[in-house]
């Protein structure tokens, strides 16, 4: 874990003397701000939406649900999955830690695959709140048909990849 | 504090389900629940804080002009390659990305085109792996679905090229006025 805060921060520092050389330090001050500006915006709602998260991993049965998704359930799993990901509401900060949950409570390696890329494609707010609003419902429609096998091939792929053993963070607490 | 709808939102759902939790399983069940989010929070802050820099500085390489070039009727199967890049590294939530989906629509990009562009945001957008996904689910697995994940929007992007035939899109020119 410890190498992946180095590489952020490497990441971060590089492309800040890029922007200096570029737009000079106003460029870099105009980065911060944007960055100051979601900071602000995310710290009203992350704590809530951990707390929530948290809350409903004790409520909903995951558990169980995960071991009808574990990694003998094959095909049928990556559907259920890719289906049960893509009903999931909320953004990254409640979904990943329920991903989590849900893959260590045993879920397979390709349906977990399944289950995020559903997430990503899907996601119920998102279409309601920024894409039927902004672009309208016919695109939704194109966009949705279009992208409506690619949580399942995902999945599949990983189940024909020789993957070994993959290993998660340790959830706390729970 | 300036507080929007949204925050009050996540402010009701968390009472909400913490409330339920509290009527199912008893005090203890809300401890543990603070206790994990806590944690976790602690693991994601110093990526989030790095990430989101990250997606600051990257807005100062980005050029309209030149994206909506690119991404044009004629752009062929590299303007899908194009816009599947430019989907990977659009920083933010869907706040950032719709509005630009949007402006890319009315200035002139295909369907295809921005089909592509959502699905590589949503599926391989490198600003959500560093920031959330590496963090929470840890580097083995979130590298996995990244590279499984690659060759999807261009997928996506073909199929919406044929899809529009059959389903008509809102007209431009009607939107700018």
């Amino acid at each position: 874990m410890n190498t992946s805060y180095v590489i952020v921060w490497v990441f971060a520092a590089i492309l800040s003397i890029m922007v200096v050389r570029k737009k000079g330090y106003i460029g870099l001050k105009k980065s911060t701000f944007f960055a100051g500006n979601q900071a602000l915006s995310i710290s009203k709602k992350m704590p809530f939406a951990l707390l929530t998260a948290a809350f409903i991993a004790q409520l909903v049965p995951i558990d169980e649900l995960s071991q009808i998704v574990g990694p003998q359930s094959g095909f049928f799993g990556i559907i259920i999955s890719a289906l049960l990901g893509g009903l999931l509401p909320g953004g990254p900060m409640t979904s990943f830690p329920i991903a989590l949950i849900f893959f260590a409570g045993g879920a397979g390696a390709p349906q977990i695959v399944a289950f995020l890329s559903g997430w990503s494609i899907f996601a119920v707010h998102r279409v309601l709140v920024f894409e039927a609003p902004t672009m309208g419902w016919s695109f939704v429609a194109i966009r949705l048909i279009s992208c409506a096998l690619l949580p399942i091939l995902a999945g599949l792929i990983v189940h024909w990849l020789p993957v070994g053993d993959i290993t998660v963070p340790p959830i706390f607490g729970l | 504090m300036k507080m929007s709808k949204s925050d009050y939102f996540f402010i009701f759902i968390a009472s909400f389900t913490g409330f339920l939790c509290y009527l199912i399983h008893g005090l203890e069940s809300l401890y543990l629940a603070s206790n994990y989010a806590l944690n976790l929070l602690i693991l994601i802050l110093p990526m989030l804080v790095g990430g989101l820099l990250i997606g600051g500085l990257v807005q100062q390489f980005i050029d309209q002009n030149k994206i909506t070039k690119a991404l044009g009727e004629k752009s062929g199967f590299s303007g899908l390659i194009f816009a599947t890049l430019a989907g990977v590294i659009t920083p933010g939530g869907p706040f950032t990305s719709f509005p630009i989906v949007f402006a890319l629509y009315v200035a002139g990009a295909d369907i295809g085109a921005l089909v592509a562009y959502i699905a590589a945001w949503s599926l391989i957008g490198v600003y959500r792996l560093v920031i959330w996904e590496i963090p929470m689910m840890g580097l083995d697995l979130s590298i996995l679905r990244f590279l499984v994940s690659i060759p999807l929007p261009l997928i996506a992007g073909i199929a919406a090229r044929r899809l529009v035939q059959l389903i008509p899109l809102r007209d431009r020119e009607s939107i700018k006025k």
